[in-house]
């Protein structure tokens, strides 16, 4: 081989085995050996002044949502809960793919897109200057640390100066589609704020781009996202038992978004709510159940 | 914060493995499964390295303080290690000179006039002045060269040689006899590996072919257990045996350094990382190494490799009496460079990289890489050998550097004319080593000017005997087949084509252990 070929076959070595364009991996048998990683966490307070929400309005407006509607076919229901609401909220979502983040944000009215943080994992997003600076010009991101750490500005803060907050509050994409546990940051900024919660459950993102997929799969696929009606914490209710109901919500959700939202009135009613961590059996049947489709819209021949 | 060695094993997550081999590196895919032994990372160093010094020599081990042995009008003489450790050379000032520089600040306010300083190199090359300056550092060679009283040991010398007597197994005792006839003698060393140091220092580095005789061969060799592990290396006992003898006559103050393993300055420390660990700067790096190297000629590239000098930094001194210091260099060294390994696998790999004890501004040539491989790595072990008996060693280095005549003249004979013969270890020594050994013109080359004595060669070949004795098969990855096969060994293309050789020996899904070295590491086999 030449000097050229060589020179080929070693970058695509090092591409390969360094994962260009990807996270780096570990070796399983080396993560104890691994040191934690010291918490990097870029500021982003400078992206929620007005100069910074005109170019993410524009990235936002001319780029992501005709991207996004390029790739899947995106439908929204019950977003008119946000009428009866003034707002800040915080949206609390099941979590299966990077796609939940601009679904929801697309899927809201402008006026609260405008008005709408994402809390992401400070650990993920903001531990390069690229990252952070990317995520926060486009999605509006706020860094969280899930690993308990402080950081300078708090969630607290940025609902106080009247922004709503989406939050995913397993804390993490699913592995197989199905919904985790529920952590109780979004709960307890709610009970601590006075802030109504209301639950989001969107389905097809897993199946359109899972975790470890760089871009949604071929062919358009559907998601769909409703948004359900408020929750409010109760005087004396916990924040254990809040975030209880709150999940609950989300799987009442999900259930009226593959039936019908009065069969999934009466089911949550008699305490029958499908369970949305899914049924305990093999790993390969959960994925394949997950990741079947909502059912198609039909497609108009015109118009 | 210091992460200890620890083996890794390979799964689909693993980045593709750094090798060496020789003046050049390849990343490796190696096979799901294959363990892979990490050295520990650099450990602590001594905050004020002066201050250690001081506190060593006037706090030895079982042993007077050092002011207190230096007398007006008595005879010093300080040893050193040669050119051979550390490895790569250490960028000055080296340890050896700023040890060697409070010792004479302590005997000139003793009053002592008498004092010569020789480098322990015993069969090694002569050193270049420019060499030894590196070593005892600007002041003390231009205080002690132009008299003639820094120089390079002269095994050959039969008129600078006393003969001690003998140990109770018969074996010879003769050092220099300036050494055997001081009031005193400091020996300044630095143990790079655990082989090193101990009654090593004076018993080998100031010994004749007479005395190295009797530990220096394969028989020998094939019982030391390994020979970094010395109270199960006969080759050690040996020593330690002349170490009794020696005792009786002269005094010694030994002075032990141990260093840590920052072997690769910059920019090249990506080479000590983990790959997982690589930034992208690492791997721009080793990606802009491998392709400049494959453009530079061959001479480039050695000087690339050779002129590194590494950033090391003191872990440990200690002095005093010669066997209660080693135990405690020891425990600096497994500190450093000991990691844990279970069991015994059927492969072995190693990668022979740039440079040996040897070849400092020499070239690797085929023996001395046997000699990395066979010798020194695979005998890096405590317990049991990291590979089974019957595996198979998987070497890489492309045996293709030629010999330098002027360092190592007897090896290429030796190449040429008894490797043709026969490549057993003990059937060479038999019936070849008496004859290089005294051959007067590798003798006048070894004395007078820059070359190995006429046996060397035959101790490399020893230092390999318990790895042949052992493996059922030894093959070279990237080697030049015709050196390989004047060795006795084989050669491919790739792992995967040594692997598949190696079938025929260890079966088609052998377990595999590769030696993540250099830096040095210590395996532990339980």
């Amino acid at each position: 081989m030449g000097f050229l070929q060589d020179t080929i076959a070693d970058v695509r070595q090092v591409k390969r085995g360094w994962r260009w364009g990807h996270r780096s991996q570990v070796p399983r048998s080396a993560e104890p050996f691994v040191p934690p990683s010291s918490p990097n966490v870029y500021p982003n307070d400078w992206s929620r002044t007005p100069a910074a929400a005109a170019v993410r309005e524009l990235a936002q407006k001319a780029a992501l949502e005709p991207l996004f509607r390029s790739q899947v076919r995106a439908r929204a229901e019950g977003v008119d809960v946000l009428d009866r609401l003034t707002g800040p909220v915080i949206f609390a979502a099941n979590h299966a793919s990077h796609l939940d983040t601009p679904l929801i944000l697309l899927s809201l009215p402008d006026e609260w897109r405008r008005r709408t943080a994402v809390a992401a994992a400070a650990d993920y997003f903001f531990d390069t200057w690229w990252r952070a600076v990317g995520s926060s010009l486009l999605f509006n991101t706020l860094p969280i640390d899930r690993r308990g750490g402080s950081l300078s500005t708090t969630p607290g803060d940025v609902l106080a100066d009247g922004w709503s907050l989406v939050i995913f509050p397993e804390g993490t994409r699913s592995r197989d589609g199905w919904m985790g546990s529920f952590r109780l940051g979004a709960a307890f900024l709610a009970v601590e704020h006075g802030v109504p919660v209301v639950p989001v459950a969107h389905r097809g993102t897993f199946a359109a781009m899972p975790r470890g997929a760089g871009w949604p799969g071929r062919g358009r696929r559907t998601l769909r996202v409703r948004f359900g009606d408020p929750l409010v914490p109760g005087e004396d209710e916990s924040v254990r038992d809040f975030a209880r109901r709150v999940r609950a919500g989300v799987a009442q959700l999900l259930d009226e978004d593959a039936t019908s939202w009065y069969a999934a009135l009466r089911r949550a009613a008699s305490g029958t709510t499908p369970d949305p961590a899914g049924p305990e059996v093999a790993e390969w049947r959960r994925v394949w159940e997950s990741t079947q489709p909502p059912e198609a819209e039909p497609r108009r021949a015109w118009g | 914060m210091t992460r200890p060695g620890f083996v890794l094993e390979v799964d689909d997550r693993t980045p593709p493995l750094l090798v060496h081999e020789g003046l050049g590196f390849r990343l490796e895919d190696f096979p799901i499964g294959t363990r892979v032994v990490y050295p520990p990372e650099p450990v602590p160093a001594v905050p004020d390295v002066d201050e250690a010094i001081r506190d060593a020599l006037h706090h030895p081990v079982d042993s007077e303080p050092l002011p207190a042995l230096l007398k007006p009008g008595m005879r010093l003489t300080i040893a050193f290690d040669d050119l051979s450790l550390p490895l790569p050379p250490m960028r000055a000032p080296d340890i050896r000179g700023r040890i060697i520089e409070q010792v004479l600040e302590l005997a000139a306010r003793a009053g002592v006039d008498d004092v010569e300083l020789v480098a322990a190199n015993a069969l090694h090359r002569r050193m270049t002045a420019a060499e030894i300056r590196h070593i005892v550092g600007e002041r003390v060679f231009r205080s002690f060269w132009p008299q003639g009283a820094l120089y390079n040991f002269d095994a050959e010398d039969r008129a600078n040689l006393a003969h001690l007597g003998t140990t109770e197994k018969g074996e010879d005792v003769e050092i220099s006899k300036r050494a055997a006839e001081s009031d005193l003698l400091v020996y300044v060393n630095v143990n790079l590996v655990a082989m090193d140091g101990g009654h090593k220092s004076v018993g080998i580095g100031l010994a004749s072919y007479r005395s190295l005789r009797h530990h220096h061969n394969a028989r020998t060799m094939v019982h030391s257990r390994s020979f970094m592990d010395h109270k199960h290396s006969a080759m050690h006992h040996s020593a330690w045996r002349m170490g009794a003898v020696v005792k009786e006559h002269v005094k010694v103050f030994q002075i032990e350094t141990t260093v840590d393993n920052t072997v690769f300055p910059k920019p090249y420390e990506f080479l000590m990382k983990r790959e997982w660990e690589w930034s992208v700067k690492d791997q721009a790096a080793a990606l802009g190494m491998r392709r400049g190297l494959a453009l530079m000629p061959q001479k480039l590239r050695h000087r690339t490799f050779h002129d590194l000098r590494a950033a090391y930094n003191l872990t440990g001194i200690n002095a005093g009496e010669v066997e209660a210091v080693h135990h405690r260099t020891l425990r600096n060294v497994h500190r450093q460079q000991r990691v844990e390994v279970d069991g015994q696998s059927d492969v072995l790999v190693l990668g022979i990289p740039y440079l040996g004890p040897y070849n400092v501004n020499s070239r690797m040539n085929p023996i001395l890489a046997t000699c990395m491989g066979l010798g020194y790595y695979f005998n890096s072990y405590l317990g049991r050998p990291v590979v089974r008996q019957g595996g198979v060693a998987i070497l890489y280095h492309p045996l293709d550097e030629g010999f330098n005549t002027l360092h190592h003249p007897s090896y290429v004979d030796f190449y040429e004319e008894v490797l043709a013969e026969s490549t057993d270890p003990m059937v060479v020594g038999e019936k070849f080593e008496q004859q290089f050994a005294t051959d007067p013109w590798y003798i006048h080359l070894y004395r007078t000017s820059h070359a190995y004595h006429g046996v060397h060669p035959f101790y490399m070949w020893y230092w390999a005997a318990h790895g042949m004795d052992h493996l059922g098969d030894v093959i070279w990855v990237g080697g030049d087949p015709k050196a390989a096969g004047r060795m006795g060994f084989r050669t491919a293309t790739t792992l995967r084509d040594a692997l598949e050789m190696a079938s025929s020996t260890v079966g088609s899904s052998p377990s595999i252990t590769y030696l993540h070295n250099p830096p040095h590491l210590l395996a532990d086999v339980r």
